[in-house]
């Protein structure tokens, strides 16, 4: 079972990789470049939002510190790539800096420290004109030879198949365990003998990496950035909503999700104009409302309810289940 | 101050504050506009206006998924302020307004140093006065009584004979309008755009963690304690730098003193 997952998954991005054959078509591979680069960030927060449950709305910062992380290392003549792996390192130490202070928080308190993180660092970045060329923003050399979108698009499918590999390894290794033991209830994984700091942090860390790449990539895709294009909070959202569409702390969750949530994004601009933000908070309200376990969790839900005697199906289900609220007790302490 | 009601007492993480804040600041406009209203009664039915919508929200929206984790409040929040803001561009336009009323330009001089805005100094008379009510609605009535026992333990609360959603959704409905009315405040000294109210809303975020989770007069005092703070820092670094600012007290209290400054170890 397990097995021929991974073998549709490696079916799938090596008909990924194969896209630009066919595609020639410079602004679908810019979505499709999107897509697989959301997915990669996706998949990395999904680390620590999903399988750790620590909800993080701060990985702009590290997306950011990877963005600017080329763009400043390659201005004092450091190889570009050399430059993203020293982006990737600093992105690492941030987060090392972040999560020392915003893990020993739980709940929506952590929420509002990644949040503050990430903007103090937005505005820091915003004021420091001398070092990050501030609102001006600053130039980014290009990773690839020839400025053709295709290296970018193969190069963000590679991040994803990357972070894939890592998900899907942490996922059976004892480490993914010691993670959902923490999602599912910090005191008593901790009272069983898991370092809980420890391997928070050490989720953190992995998912900044990829994060940070993700950014480098991003960057050097426009050429140019901003502070406002790479470390706002929209971000932070984007990154997040697109695991939680999906559904948080599954394989495949963010890879769905991102998909979805980009594809229908690049619709509604075309559509609908000015009002795009409009259908994309509305998609947002609606996904927490109907699909509060994302695309996965709710189909793997249906599925149970087949496999199950017809009987489950008309019992009236609680409105709020004691476990739900006991952990929403425990975040909210 | 709606916010330290609806995350301190209510412990919802509202990311809707800063929209419903432009909404009544566009409510107060729009009476201003078509009928003269002058906004210093004008916030009065912003407030009003804010209060249904909040209700509703609540009712519609929050109630659905009480008893999710915290994040789901968040995206939920975030996604609605998103259809707020961009409903109201699509209305509005994006451009800035502001509106003329004589009291704008005077000023009160206090010895020959100080020199106050008048409509700042209204706008902070009328603000105090309510901010001294709803400390009274929290702490001396029995609506009051019941959304703190909502916050410290929501189970038995019902048994105490306590209609959770009716008062939740009241004190939603209040804190809405809380910050319907300090948009109304606003708009005689302030510009109006569609995007005005994200600036204040991560403020107040702060302002309630300052003032300790569940305490208005905390939070109060942390408003003023900020401003204080902020107007120094834009005094000697630089007007872009006071966020910033904000943004690194937010987290020192959050990691150094949880229960803010005020705040009692209880809750």
């Amino acid at each position: 079972m397990k097995n021929r997952q991974f073998i549709v998954a490696g079916v799938c991005f090596a008909l990924a990789l194969l896209v630009p054959v066919i595609i020639q078509d410079d602004y679908t591979l810019q979505i499709l470049f999107r897509v697989f680069l959301f997915a990669a960030l996706g998949l990395a927060w999904n680390l620590v939002g999903g399988y750790a449950g620590q909800l993080s709305l701060g990985h702009a910062a590290y997306f950011g510190v990877g963005a600017y992380g080329l763009a400043l290392f390659s201005k004092i003549g450091i190889n570009p790539w050399i430059s993203v792996i020293l982006g990737v390192v600093l992105s690492v130490i941030s987060a090392t800096l972040i999560g020392a202070v915003s893990f020993r928080l739980r709940g929506p308190y952590f929420a509002l420290c990644t949040i503050a993180f990430a903007e103090v660092l937005r505005l820091v970045t915003k004021n420091l004109p001398n070092v990050t060329g501030g609102d001006v923003g600053t130039q980014v050399p290009l990773l690839f030879a020839q400025a053709s979108i295709r290296s970018f698009y193969i190069s963000s499918v590679v991040l994803t198949v990357l972070a894939f590999a890592v998900t899907a390894w942490i996922e059976r290794s004892k480490f993914g365990y010691y993670l959902m033991a923490i999602r599912e209830d910090q005191d008593t994984a901790l009272s069983v003998g898991i370092n809980t700091a420890r391997y928070k942090l050490w989720s953190l860390l992995i998912s900044a990496a990829i994060t940070a790449i993700g950014g480098a990539l991003y960057a050097s895709l426009f050429l140019f950035i901003v502070p406002d294009q790479v470390l706002p909070m929209e971000i932070s959202t984007e990154i997040a909503i697109v695991a939680m569409l999906g559904g948080a702390g599954t394989l495949f969750g963010p890879i769905i999700g991102s998909v979805v949530l980009e594809i229908a994004a690049e619709i509604f601009k075309n559509i609908f104009k000015e009002a795009h933000l409009l259908i994309y908070g509305a998609l947002i309200v609606v996904v927490v409302l109907f699909l509060p376990e994302g695309i996965i969790g709710s189909m793997a839900n249906k599925l149970r309810l087949f496999k199950k005697a017809p009987a489950a199906a008309f019992a009236v289900p609680p409105p709020v289940s004691a476990e739900d609220e006991g952990q929403r007790a425990a975040l909210s302490e | 101050m709606g916010m330290a009601l609806i995350f301190g007492v209510m412990r919802i993480v509202n990311f809707t504050h800063g929209a419903f804040l432009m909404l009544g600041m566009y409510a107060t406009y729009v009476l201003f506009q078509t009928t003269g209203l002058n906004p210093y009664i004008g916030f009065i039915p912003a407030g009003l206006i804010l209060f249904v919508i909040g209700y509703i929200t609540y009712m519609a929206l929050l109630r659905p998924i009480r008893g999710q984790v915290d994040f789901m409040v968040i995206l939920l929040t975030m996604g609605l302020a998103l259809i707020i803001i961009d409903s109201v561009q699509l209305i509005f336009g994006a451009d800035y307004h502001q509106i003329n009323i004589p009291l704008l330009s005077k000023n009160i001089r206090i010895g020959s140093q100080i020199s106050l805005n008048a409509p700042w100094l209204v706008s902070f008379a009328i603000a105090l006065i309510l901010a001294i009510a709803l400390y009274f609605l929290v702490t001396h009535t029995m609506f009051g009584r019941a959304a703190r026992a909502i916050a410290q333990n929501p189970y038995p609360a019902p048994l105490m004979g306590i209609n959770v959603n009716r008062v939740q959704a009241l004190s939603f409905g209040i804190g809405s309008a809380a910050a319907g009315i300090a948009g109304g405040l606003l708009l005689p000294v302030f510009y109006l755009f569609p995007e005005v109210g994200n600036q204040f809303e991560l403020k107040s975020f702060v302002m309630v963690v300052l003032g300790g989770m569940g305490s208005i007069q905390g939070a109060a005092i942390a408003g003023l304690v900020l401003g204080v703070i902020e107007s120094l820092t834009s005094l000697y670094w630089g007007n872009e730098w006071a966020l910033a600012v904000d943004f690194v007290i937010f987290i020192l209290v959050l990691s150094l003193k949880p229960n803010g400054i005020f705040g009692s170890q209880r809750a």
